[in-house]
């Protein structure tokens, strides 16, 4: 095995064999669990079938001349339709409240008609379900007099689809769904692996200062090789993390599209756009890594790198600052301008796909000017590393690390 | 036959002028004391040795030739700025800085296994480097310079917090060594030990070579005309003996110029006094450290 590949192996090693590595992979899988657990908790209370009763004073629902069947046609509409049972009095639909046969009951009052108002009296809340059906049912029953047809579809609403100008997006009526969303979640998985790898990154060379162990590695074997295995070595963690959390996120999207979940039922993958979300995160995720190594070589102490930290997440998230403009524009010059810089290519192509497809000639250049620019990152690195590695509390600045002779420490 | 040669050089940063036309040679088989007050320059002569510093002027030969890539596998280099990485095992940790140089694996496990029996750390090879002792520390650190068994060693201060049986241990070890031909490069304060395993020394001081050469010539050098002797008897004036100075139970006897140490031995001997102890009182390295670099004695 080669000493950059040795590096790499003992670096992964290092960090990933420990148990403060465990908490953070576990961290995103217990999140996801823990989120998806208050999901089925709410949607379990959203969800409640028992029938809902209503004390109709005003006569809308008892004088409504709807024809044979038609409540049946409507109540089809709905996966875990609701009964409704009319009750003569109040007194009688707090009777079957108080003995649960039904959840709740709506009183329309006699003047429901001038006042719009309705009362809903429960012990426990009803669930959602319940109220929207109920709302439905009454707009049922008030659109009475048209035909049936208009009726149900009155009771039922509108559903819209957005579909862009280019007609290249097309969003659901639900919403977007994950499938169209998944490209950005690729570049937001990225975004929070360069966020969560920095701290590997400083240790990365802090470490190797704080351990003393510079001048013993590098009368070993070379800076680039020290350096570049240094790279390797976070971006195999980095990817451990991602692939770990991508296995889990994937069951959980399994076991959810088997719940039935909405949301998950449409699995359904947009291959090309996502391969246009990883050749351009990650060489920025090789670039980021590769420049955070460079700082760490030429601070003094982890704080100096906190400002400069700061620019980065600011450069990284300048696309979702402006997204308005993505959303009305997709094409337009800032965000093809922002597609293909360093730093904010990977969530504006991130963010434009979402809502047309990004022309593959700016995914390659910006593809290409990344990589371009990790591999001077990684000569940076390198440069920086082998010029600031003997500076114990020393901070180092650019003009001396560009302008060092090659071949050793001036 | 020279594993190292030192020609001129010069190293400065900024308007500090840390190594100042500096020149030496080492022979293989060769332990060579490099020694200085701190911050005269040893730390940056070793680093334009090991190519780790580039020097403003002159050259450096190692192990016949210009320091390269290849050329580390050879050397063992314990810095002054020593460590090993602290969260890990001490096997893991020897085992993969031996990778680095090159070894195999298995080879390395065997060497290293030896090395840890010889001294004394086999039963903590599976402690982390932390909860290690700070001689324990610096024992594995030589094992670290010395696993994949290089032809030239250089050592920053190797007896650094080891007691008196681990310095003795090291010693024997450094002796070994240079009996099977490899060359050591020493910087160490501690005079004693230098004068008992060095052939030859460097000076340095303000970056500049003050002294250098066999280390036994350099004391003849320093020598005064003096001999130190413990009678027993009363110590009756004797003839050209210009001062007598009480010293470690004996006396030290300055001689008058003219007089040889033979004229004062054959002048005891003919007294009444029992002579226990005669010697030619030559300076430790020590003095000779604190006349040269303190006192000024070689500008």
């Amino acid at each position: 095995m080669k000493p950059l590949w040795k590096v790499a192996a003992f670096e992964y090693r290092r960090n990933v064999f420990k148990k403060s590595f465990l908490f953070v992979i576990l961290s995103v899988p217990c999140f996801i669990a823990f989120s998806i657990g208050m999901g089925f908790f709410i949607e379990k209370n959203r969800t409640d079938v028992r029938p809902v009763g209503i004390v109709d004073d005003c006569g809308v629902i008892r004088d409504a001349k709807l024809p044979p069947g038609m409540i049946a046609d409507w109540a089809a509409g709905y996966a875990k339709p609701v009964e409704f049972i009319l009750y003569a009095t109040e007194q009688d639909a707090r009777l079957a409240v108080e003995s649960n046969r039904i959840q709740a009951y709506y009183l329309l009052p006699a003047d429901y008609y001038t006042t719009r108002q309705v009362e809903q009296r429960y012990i426990q809340s009803p669930g959602e379900n319940a109220e929207m059906q109920f709302f439905d049912f009454l707009q049922l029953h008030l659109a009475a007099p048209h035909s049936p047809q208009t009726a149900i579809r009155a009771a039922a609403g509108n559903s819209t689809i957005v579909r862009s100008l280019d007609g290249q997006r097309l969003i659901p009526a639900g919403g977007p769904t994950f499938s169209l969303l998944m490209p950005f979640f690729i570049v937001i998985a990225f975004f929070a692996m360069i966020m969560m790898g920095s701290g590997y990154m400083q240790s990365a060379v802090t470490d190797e200062k704080e351990n003393r162990t510079m001048e013993i590695l590098l009368t070993s074997i070379s800076p680039f090789q020290l350096i570049g295995g240094k790279i390797l070595g976070i971006v195999a963690i980095s990817f451990t993390l991602l692939l770990t959390w991508t296995v889990i996120v994937l069951i959980s999207i399994f076991i959810a599209a088997q719940v039935g979940v909405a949301w998950f039922n449409d699995l359904s993958m947009d291959w090309r756009t996502i391969l246009a979300s990883l050749v351009i995160a990650i060489p920025a995720y090789v670039l980021a890594t590769a420049l955070m190594i460079a700082i760490g070589s030429m601070i003094a102490a982890e704080r100096e790198s906190q400002p400069v930290g700061m620019v980065f997440v600011f450069l990284h998230l300048a696309p979702i600052f402006i997204s308005w403009s993505f959303i009305n524009h997709p094409h337009s010059t800032l965000a093809v301008i922002l597609s293909l810089l360093p730093f904010t290519s990977m969530l504006a192509v991130g963010m434009r796909n979402i809502f047309t497809i990004v022309p593959a000639w700016q995914v390659l250049t910006s593809s290409f000017l990344q990589s371009i620019c990790a591999l001077a990152a990684i000569w940076l690195a390198s440069r920086a590393f082998h010029h600031g590695m003997l500076r114990y509390g020393q901070r180092l600045n650019w003009r001396r690390v560009l302008a060092g002779k090659s071949g050793g420490l001036t | 036959m020279k594993t190292v040669e030192v020609s001129g050089i010069t190293k400065s940063f900024g308007d500090i002028h840390a190594v100042q036309d500096v020149s030496f040679e080492v022979s293989r088989g060769e332990i060579f004391g490099l020694l200085g007050p701190n911050g005269a320059g040893k730390t940056t002569t070793i680093r334009v040795m090991l190519n780790l510093f580039l020097p403003d002027r002159g050259t450096v030969s190692i192990l016949d030739g210009p320091m390269t890539e290849a050329k580390k596998a050879r050397i063992g280099y314990m810095p002054e700025e020593r460590g090993l990485y602290q969260d890990v095992r001490l096997e893991d940790c020897l085992l993969y800085l031996a990778s680095l140089k090159g070894v195999p694996e298995k080879e390395a496990r065997a060497r290293l296994g030896a090395y840890l029996e010889r001294l004394d750390l086999a039963e903590h090879r599976r402690k982390k480097v932390k909860e290690l002792s700070k001689g324990m520390q610096q024992k594995a650190q030589i094992i670290n310079t010395i696993l994949h068994q290089p032809e030239l060693l250089i050592v920053d201060e190797p007896f650094t917090a080891l007691d008196p049986v681990n310095v003795q241990l090291v010693m024997d070890l450094m002796r070994e060594l240079r009996e099977q031909g490899v060359t050591i490069i020493m910087s160490t304060h501690q005079m004693h030990l230098v004068e008992e395993l060095c052939n030859r020394i460097l000076l340095i001081d303000k970056g500049r070579d003050v002294l250098h050469g066999d280390l036994g010539g350099i004391q003849d050098s320093f020598s005064g005309n003096a001999v130190l002797v413990r009678l027993r008897g009363d110590c009756l004036p004797i003839p050209g003996v210009q001062q007598r100075i009480p010293q470690n139970h004996g006396w030290k006897l300055v001689l008058e110029p003219g007089t040889t140490p033979q004229d004062v031995f054959k002048a005891l001997a003919s007294g009444p006094a029992v002579i226990e102890k005669f010697e030619i009182a030559k300076p430790s390295l020590d003095e000779i450290f604190i006349r040269v670099v303190g006192g000024g004695e070689i500008q």
